[in-house]
């Protein structure tokens, strides 16, 4: 089968890192798999098609209004791929009634130019099928396809028993205490209660912390001057704790890079803890060597990684929580391997190709 | 007829009021216009909205910029209304194969950029219009689109206090050439016998920060100092609602056009609304044009040749003046009234391809 998709990709954003993944295993599966748009030199660097007719579908995964092609790329895809074979990933939770989260939200035309209405009759003048990354999809019609996954291949250090994963772990000499690696958009509520909750035990036990990615050292411009919250920070307690913030990691040195630290936390933002969304980081975090730690809804760490995940949520006691992580690491890594195990079995990349095309054939 | 205008809001600059003039003289005539979209309080005066499948036309108005109609947007679109009764209002002459004036304006930079706008038109619509008597391109049908209101005439009696004596009403976009070479220096040897000048609008005190990015610097440029030194006063601008009550605080208006549009023959709605405001309009235009437009007292409303004299003229003779504008409204009424754009714009729908 032949598949095009359609979006805008970035270095460190988004869905680049999962898109590269289908391009791979639909090779070792006997798939061709590009991205729509003109062919370039520059990274990411994949395959790409202009010529939509020789497709058998188009798979729109979409973010922002703008993961769909321009004029005159957009009325010649449309008039090349029948709306039939076509399909939508709302990767963001576009396709539902406007939500207000803490101040996190899927419509504000303030942002974007477009109402919650275009949203909806956008996604369904290009397709009848609408998929969304949650196993709960709130509207009706919506089908459930988690579409990131887990890549077992990619995992940057293979352990056989946690004992021993443990000892390596407390003997590596790791740079950084924790790392975060994503944008600070709508996840200052929860990074914010993370690094206050963990202030007791920075100095003494834990090691350097950083953030790498966008608007960690300053509120953007573009936030302040249209008044929009979700791109927040308190600069003193950044300051306090000695945070390292870096710019963005591209996609394919994230999991080097997460390595480097001996904890990293899986945060989603508050929408889509809402939606029960999952993102390319709640699957590739546990590709790093490194200890996970789940900020995420308790039902959904158990749905999406399993019973033995729960160890690894964080709960109220961050302190707490962190001393005993590293007091007792063999506990955890025990959850993390396991985790793994069940991340291979229930969300690998080989896995999620195959239910696509089921999606797609049905 | 139902037609559905698909177009950029904005409430300070573009067809906005053309539109709401639309929707106004269609339902006199029996048609139905609307804008795409869902009520907006900010455009009181417009009819919007998101029922595509119920309209027979849409037509795109589309000025220099194609950034606005999204891709989430199109595809409704699309779906809904085939391409035979898809229609583009080309305001700014994007689809013209590239042309430069005089190493200045321009409808576009590169050809590759000319490229992509004709295919985008062609794909999106069966008929491309522009609003000038005399296309250059032969697929491209005449429709002069702007018209005039005379409802919207704003009486001495009504009309607020006059602050200034001369006023420009209008954003910074290609103008500082003409104004720099022919009217700056007619003002400089008469500064002294003019009262207070305004030039109201965007960007007369520099280009936005924006403009380098896009290559559009030249687009923007304004001499902030120079105008500073002429006393010439640099004010926001105003809400499409308020531009005739804005125009109507000078005595006299200038009425400037950027060199592309003077060369394409395009009209504006800029050439209609300034003879609703209760002032004496002056317009920067060849006087054949200006006559083919406003009738034969048009002629002598052009600031063509010895500007100065005529801005004297026009301030010390005021009721000579407000003969001839009184002519031209007379022959905007019968001639470029909306309704009769109404009209023609049904009938431009209606017609077969050029």
């Amino acid at each position: 089968m032949k598949l095009l998709l359609v979006s805008t990709l970035s270095q460190s954003a988004r869905s680049v890192y999962t898109i590269a993944k289908y391009i791979q295993e639909g090779a070792k599966l006997g798939h061709e798999v590009a991205v729509f748009g003109e062919k370039t030199s520059k990274s990411p660097r994949l395959p790409y098609s202009l010529d939509a007719r020789s497709f058998d579908y188009a798979i729109f995964v979409v973010y922002e209004s703008w993961d769909f092609p321009d004029m005159p790329y957009l009325a010649q895809l449309l008039d090349s791929v029948p709306k039939d074979r076509r399909i939508i990933i709302d990767c963001c939770g576009r396709y539902n009634d406007t939500i207000r989260v803490e101040h996190d939200f899927n419509h504000l035309e303030r942002m974007d130019g477009h109402q919650g209405w275009e949203w909806v009759e956008g996604f369904e003048a290009v397709s009848t099928k609408i998929l969304q990354p949650t196993l709960t999809p709130l509207r009706l019609g919506v089908r459930s396809f988690l579409w990131h996954g887990f890549d077992p291949r990619g995992v940057a250090r293979e352990y056989t028993a946690a004992q021993q994963a443990a000892q390596i772990w407390a003997a590596d000499g790791k740079s950084y205490g924790m790392v975060y690696v994503g944008h600070n958009w709508q996840r200052w509520s929860q990074v914010g209660r993370l690094l206050e909750g963990l202030e007791p035990v920075v100095r003494e036990q834990l090691g350097p912390i950083c953030l790498a990615g966008c608007d960690w050292d300053k509120r953007p411009e573009w936030a302040i001057q249209q008044g929009i919250k979700g791109a927040d920070l308190d600069t003193e307690l950044l300051k306090r704790l000695g945070v390292e913030v870096r710019s963005p990691i591209p996609y394919d040195e994230v999991t080097e890079f997460i390595s480097k630290a001996r904890f990293s936390p899986v945060i989603h933002r508050p929408l889509f803890n809402h939606l029960r969304m999952v993102t390319n980081r709640t699957f590739s975090t546990f590709c790093a060597d490194t200890i996970p730690i789940l900020m995420l809804p308790e039902d959904m760490i158990h749905a999406v990684y399993g019973p033995e995940a729960r160890t690894l949520a964080i709960g109220d006691d961050v302190a707490g929580k962190l001393s005993d992580m590293m007091r007792r690491p063999e506990v955890y890594w025990d959850a993390v391997l396991k985790t793994r195990a069940h991340l291979t079995e229930r969300h690998s990349f080989s896995q999620r190709f195959k239910e696509l095309i089921a999606i797609l054939e049905s | 007829m139902r037609i559905l205008f698909v177009m950029e809001k904005r409430i300070n600059a573009g067809s906005v009021q053309g539109a709401a003039d639309y929707v106004r003289a269609a339902d006199v005539l029996g048609h139905t216009i609307a804008l795409y979209g869902c009520p907006d309080p900010n455009f009181p005066t417009l009819r919007f909205s998101s029922d595509v499948d119920s309209f027979d036309y849409a037509v795109f108005i589309i000025e220099s910029d194609l950034g606005w109609m999204s891709g989430l947007r199109l595809p409704r679109l699309l779906a809904a209304l085939p391409r035979e009764r898809r229609a583009v209002l080309d305001a700014d002459g994007m689809y013209n194969r590239r042309i430069m004036i005089d190493g200045y304006d321009r409808n576009h930079a590169r050809d590759e950029s000319c490229e992509k706008w004709r295919t985008s038109l062609q794909l999106l619509a069966s008929k491309i219009l522009q609003p000038t008597p005399s296309p250059l391109e032969p697929d491209v049908m005449p429709l002069l689109f702007y018209g005039y209101d005379p409802a919207s005439e704003l009486k001495a009696d009504h009309s607020p206090a006059k602050r200034f004596d001369v006023a420009h009403v209008g954003h910074n976009w290609w103008r500082w050439r003409e104004l720099d070479t022919k009217l700056l220096p007619a003002i400089e040897r008469i500064r002294s016998s003019i009262g207070e000048i305004c030039f109201r609008g965007l960007w007369w005190d520099g280009a936005p920060p924006w403009a380098a990015a896009l290559g559009l610097e030249t687009a923007f440029y304004a001499d902030a100092e120079r105008l500073r030194r002429l006393r010439i006063r640099v004010e926001a601008p105003v809400p499409y609602t308020e531009v005739i009550a804005a125009m109507s605080q000078a005595r006299v208006n200038l009425m400037t056009q950027r060199p592309l549009f003077r060369r394409l023959g395009i009209i504006t709605s800029k050439y209609f609304e300034v003879f609703c405001a209760d002032t004496i309009p002056l317009v920067m235009l060849d006087p054949d044009q200006a006559e083919a437009v406003y009738g034969p007292a048009g002629r002598e409303l052009a600031l063509d040749g010895d500007v100065e004299e005529k801005l004297q003229q026009a301030l010390s003779h005021p009721e000579r003046y407000r003969e001839l504008v009184h002519e031209v409204r007379a022959h905007l009424t019968t001639h470029h009234c909306y309704e009769k754009r109404v009209q023609e714009l049904v009938a431009a729908l209606e017609a077969g391809a050029p």
